[in-house]
């Protein structure tokens, strides 16, 4: 299967997964005296996340938009999605090559993975830049800072709950055995 | 000029990068303004199907608890026909009808007319800081930006986006938007969301004086473009702004809006009139 398709095909998945079991799923972290924000979990940043390494900067940035500006349509947020995705996207380049041992073009036809980078690097590079698209996103989104910690809670909240989603997803839609070995 | 495409080719990610967030902002800037832009709203056609094909399999599983809250309505309704019917008109000469609804003293609204149309539910929030809920019904079937949406228990929200056959209504649980409110005894004041938690409201500018109870009703008011008496939902706790002295109440909202499923579009067909005149009166000043 060429790359562009199974790209897409992981854009329609990731999308699909994001706007029709997630948007549904409101969480808590603990009940209501405590009156924690509700939230759900983003899924969606990661198929930036998780294009080809050779992906040049400027076909991610249009990627990242497209992917925001989709999932802005169905959340009705105009602009905040796309915003903390084109952010990601743009940031993407630099986290990889700092994270990897070698240089990016000597990684040819691969995408980033739990496989080619192992799992410590691999989550580090999620987690950062999932943690960016959160804090950017809330941020718009609240665009008032007379309540930092509720800010501050809800991004580091949904943060570690994304993450945990992000790897159930890697877990169930990658090759077992290609983990293994 | 060599110097200026060297420039470019040498920043042109930087660039990119920059003009897709400038447009980004401006569509957030758009959309904050509440002008509202309908092909990046989930009432645009693809958005629309899409959350129809999933409402259609989520439907079956909230059957049950509809149905009882249908009959609970039915119920209510029919109570207030008997209020207006069971009229004995033979037994003095001039009619008599005790009709014990609220004391309603605005006037506009003896002249309104109202028409309901109902709608399903395709899509909804509850967990952003401006809610959003996806209708089936649009322009095709007579839905006006501004209409009011109900539920069967109480308010919903505004029409704010229209296509052919999808809306999108922006909830009660919203930061952008404080609604017209008021107790049973009368007084005025401005709901808000605590933004959150779905199923707590805030009621401000209550005087400190007035006794309020637990489990009072907070109803609309004709000031805002709901019908009033329509129930916003009921106070769960006080407190007392040590500051200013002022009340805050804490309700309870009436409608559950995590099963949303039915709601009410209501047009008041004097509306755009009403509106026109006080914009005009504002004018003149």
């Amino acid at each position: 299967m060429s790359d562009y398709l199974k790209n897409f095909l992981r854009f329609c998945i990731i999308i699909l997964i994001q706007v029709l079991v997630l948007n549904k799923i409101t969480l808590r972290w603990w009940s209501q005296p405590a009156g924690f924000p509700v939230f759900i979990p983003y899924i969606y940043p990661l198929f930036i996340l998780l294009l080809p390494f050779e992906t040049p900067v400027w076909l991610l940035l249009l990627c990242g938009f497209a992917t925001g500006l989709t999932m802005d349509t169905f959340m009705n947020t105009a602009g905040i999605h796309a915003c903390a995705t084109v952010l990601i996207a743009y940031l993407r380049t630099n986290v990889l090559s700092a994270l990897l041992p070698k240089h990016l073009s000597e990684y040819p036809n691969q995408s980033p993975g739990v496989k080619n980078m192992g799992w410590v690097p691999f989550l580090t590079y999620c987690a950062f830049l999932i943690l960016i698209h959160h804090s950017i996103f809330f941020t718009v989104e609240l665009w008032n800072f007379s309540n930092i910690g509720y800010l501050l809670l809800k991004i580091i909240a949904s943060t570690a709950t994304s993450l945990l989603f992000i790897l159930a997803y890697l877990l169930l839609f990658t090759k077992q055995t290609a983990l293994k070995s | 000029m060599r110097n200026f495409i060297l420039f470019v080719r040498r920043f042109f990610n930087l660039i990119l990068f920059l003009t897709l967030e400038i447009i980004c902002f401006v569509l957030i800037a758009r959309t904050n303004t509440l002008q509202g832009n309908a092909l990046l709203s989930s009432a645009n056609t693809i958005a629309g199907i899409v959350y129809q094909k999933r409402e259609d399999v989520v439907y079956y599983f909230g059957l049950k608890r509809m149905n009882d809250s249908l009959i609970n309505e039915n119920i209510r309704l029919r109570i207030a026909l008997a209020q207006t019917q069971g009229v004995d008109t033979l037994k003095d000469s001039s009619v008599q009808r005790k009709i014990t609804l609220d004391n309603d003293t605005t006037h506009i609204v003896r002249f309104a007319n109202y028409v309901y149309r109902n709608a399903r539910v395709v899509n909804n929030s509850v967990t952003s800081e401006n809610n959003y809920i996806t209708i089936n019904r649009g322009s095709n079937q007579g839905i006006k930006r501004h209409m009011a949406v109900i539920s069967s228990t109480g308010v919903v929200g505004e029409v704010i986006n229209v296509s052919n056959n999808f809306a999108s209504i922006l909830s009660v649980l919203n930061v952008k938007r404080k609604l017209s409110a008021r107790l049973k005894d009368g007084t005025m004041g401005s709901v808000m969301w605590d933004d959150g938690k779905p199923d707590v409201l805030i009621l401000e500018d209550i005087p400190k004086e007035l006794k309020v109870y637990r489990g009072d009703s907070v109803f609309t008011t004709s000031y805002s473009f709901f019908p009033p008496g329509i129930l916003i939902g009921t106070v769960d706790r006080m407190r007392i702004n040590k500051k200013n002295n002022i009340q805050v109440l804490y309700l309870k909202s009436a409608t559950n809006f995590r099963n949303l499923q039915y709601v009410y579009v209501i047009e008041n067909t004097l509306l755009d009139e009403r509106r026109e005149l006080q914009d005009s009166t504002k004018k003149a000043k």
